[in-house]
């Protein structure tokens, strides 16, 4: 579905190397997620595949074509929810659909049904800043999800929200998810979070940005919090933890 | 959100009431501070005149308050859609501030006639720069993030402009739109001071110098109601029309 191909990627301002021979592909329905220390190039891969910045060397392959602009099938939830103020719920959630031109008559049932699957229902015409944090973080996800995308990229979407937001949220998009064909490529600091949510995990590396290495989590779906305990869950989550404190710290465990 | 408005109500009586009883105990003469009452008898008196002026001067804040809406908003679009083009406009747009525009008021009327329109020119003048300044501010403040969401949802700049931009503007356009009501009412008497026929900026003048001065403060506060009244005309146009806008915790717009 998602091929990278050798792709790097310098930034003009700051003379930056971002990253570096990025090679990865994900599969259709795929759920990868990425870790990395900060300022690793996580959003920078993020946005290479959305198209919304073009690689410098190497290409993004989508479904068989190169990445060359945004498409219509990748959707994208961005670190802050990102709603529009002035609009309410249902308005945002049917903003992207509506500015492509692709609303059809049964946009908005399909909304509300997408809003009343993460416990919104009732929310629809409320302005966002009547909402809390995650309830705006939800609407900011139904909102990816409408686009009906086969690309869903995600940049640390629960990254403002609470612990126990969070945990819940986690479990509610696997739901959601495992009802799609979609891919889903999602950054996040948590480690517990990526072995949690995906089929593979990669880890990258820093200076420049490059795959240190992809760790596969072989737990049974549906997934969940008694997984933690598993023997699987905990050696993938050492795994990943060597592979980024490895480099600074002494072996210690 | 709303404040009570007894306590200046109050205040205002107060002052009101001591003002009148200067003017009673001692002894000033009427054209040098009229009291409440003579001006309150002395108005009245006129009031179809009174309100003939009025109605002048309204008529030139109308057109001045509606030309600076329609030249302050494109331009602003244009400003703030190219920092090449705002870096050749915004210097010359402070140039037409620096201007003291009674000082230009006289010239325009002569290259002009004495008509309504170098009236109209100098209320617009005297108004459209907060509004620019303010349209520009929003514009620019939209967030990266909402740019980009444009961006991922393939929207062109124009869409961009209209879907984004000018909505997340409105607030700061609303702040520029009732600083301008309120100084298109300064533009249009600055503008009756030179040259009219009419007028309250004319009925001032024209009691001045015959001694009338009840009249010529009866003038003023007419002056004074009508910018308050374009100010909350302003304000409930906000309210009706966008009332995400008004009720935000948005941070009023950087003047
Ligand atoms: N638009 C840009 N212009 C210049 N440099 C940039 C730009 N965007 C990112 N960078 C640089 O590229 C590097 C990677 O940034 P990126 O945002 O992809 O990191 P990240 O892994 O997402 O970090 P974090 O986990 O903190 O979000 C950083 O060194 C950053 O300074
Ligand atoms: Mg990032």
């Amino acid at each position: 579905m998602i091929r990278l191909e050798g792709v790097g990627k310098r930034f003009a301002r700051g003379d930056v190397e971002a990253l570096r021979d990025v090679s990865l592909h994900v599969a259709p329905g795929e759920f990868v997620a990425i870790v990395g220390a900060s300022g690793c190039g996580k959003s920078t891969l993020l946005r290479l595949v959305a198209g919304l910045v073009p690689p410098s060397s190497g290409q993004v392959v989508l479904a068989g074509t190169p990445v060359v602009g945004p498409r219509a099938d990748t959707a994208m939830v961005f670190q802050a929810p990102t709603l529009l103020p002035w609009a309410d719920v249902l308005r945002n959630v049917t903003f992207p659909l509506r500015l492509m031109k692709q609303a059809a008559g049964d946009t908005e049932a399909r909304a509300r049904a997408l809003l009343a699957t993460a416990g919104l229902a009732g929310f629809e015409h409320r302005l966002p800043r009547e909402l809390s944090g995650g309830m705006q973080q939800r609407v900011a996800i139904c909102r990816a999800l409408l686009q009906q995308p086969r690309v869903l990229l995600m940049d640390e979407p629960f990254g403002a929200l609470d612990a126990l937001t969070r945990e819940e949220m986690s479990l509610e998009l696997l739901r959601i998810w495992s009802g799609l064909q979609m891919a889903v490529v999602f950054v996040t600091h948590s480690i517990s979070e990526a072995v949690l949510l995906a089929d593979r995990v990669v880890v990258m590396s820093p200076r420049p940005g490059r795959v240190a290495e992809i760790v596969p989590v072989n737990l049974p779906r549906p997934r969940g919090f008694g997984q933690e305990a598993l023997p699987e869950f905990q050696a993938a989550a050492q795994r990943i933890r060597a592979l980024i404190y490895g480099e600074r710290l002494p072996r210690a465990a | 959100m709303r404040r009570s408005a007894l306590p200046s109500l109050l205040v205002l009586v107060v002052l009101l009431l001591g003002w009148e009883a200067a003017c009673r105990f001692i002894p000033i003469r009427e054209f040098i501070l009229p009291s409440p009452s003579a001006i309150w008898a002395q108005s009245y008196a006129v009031w179809p005149n009174l309100l003939r002026h009025t109605l002048a001067t309204l008529g030139t804040v109308m057109w001045g308050f509606l030309a600076s809406v329609a030249i302050s908003l494109p331009l602003a679009m244009v400003i703030a859609a190219s920092p090449a083009i705002s870096a050749a406009i915004y210097p010359l747009l402070v140039v037409t501030q620096s201007i003291p525009k009674v000082a230009l008021a006289p010239i325009l009327i002569v290259a002009l006639g004495a008509n309504e329109l170098p009236r109209v020119i100098v209320t617009f003048l005297v108004a459209f720069f907060p509004l620019v300044v303010g349209t520009v501010a929003g514009l620019l403040a939209t967030p990266p993030e909402l740019i980009e969401l444009g961006r991922s949802c393939r929207a062109s700049k124009l869409q961009e402009l209209t879907r984004i931009r000018l909505p997340f503007a409105v607030p700061f356009v609303f702040g520029g739109l009732k600083v301008a009501a309120a100084l298109a009412v300064v533009g249009a008497v600055v503008a009756e001071f030179v040259g009219a026929d009419a007028g309250l900026g004319y009925l001032i003048q024209t009691s001045m110098a015959f001694f009338k001065t009840p009249l010529a403060f009866g003038a003023v506060l007419v002056l004074a109601a009508m910018g308050i009244v374009l100010f909350q005309v302003v304000s409930l146009a906000e309210k009706l029309l966008f009332p995400w806008s008004s009720g935000a915790d948005q941070p009023p717009p950087g003047m």
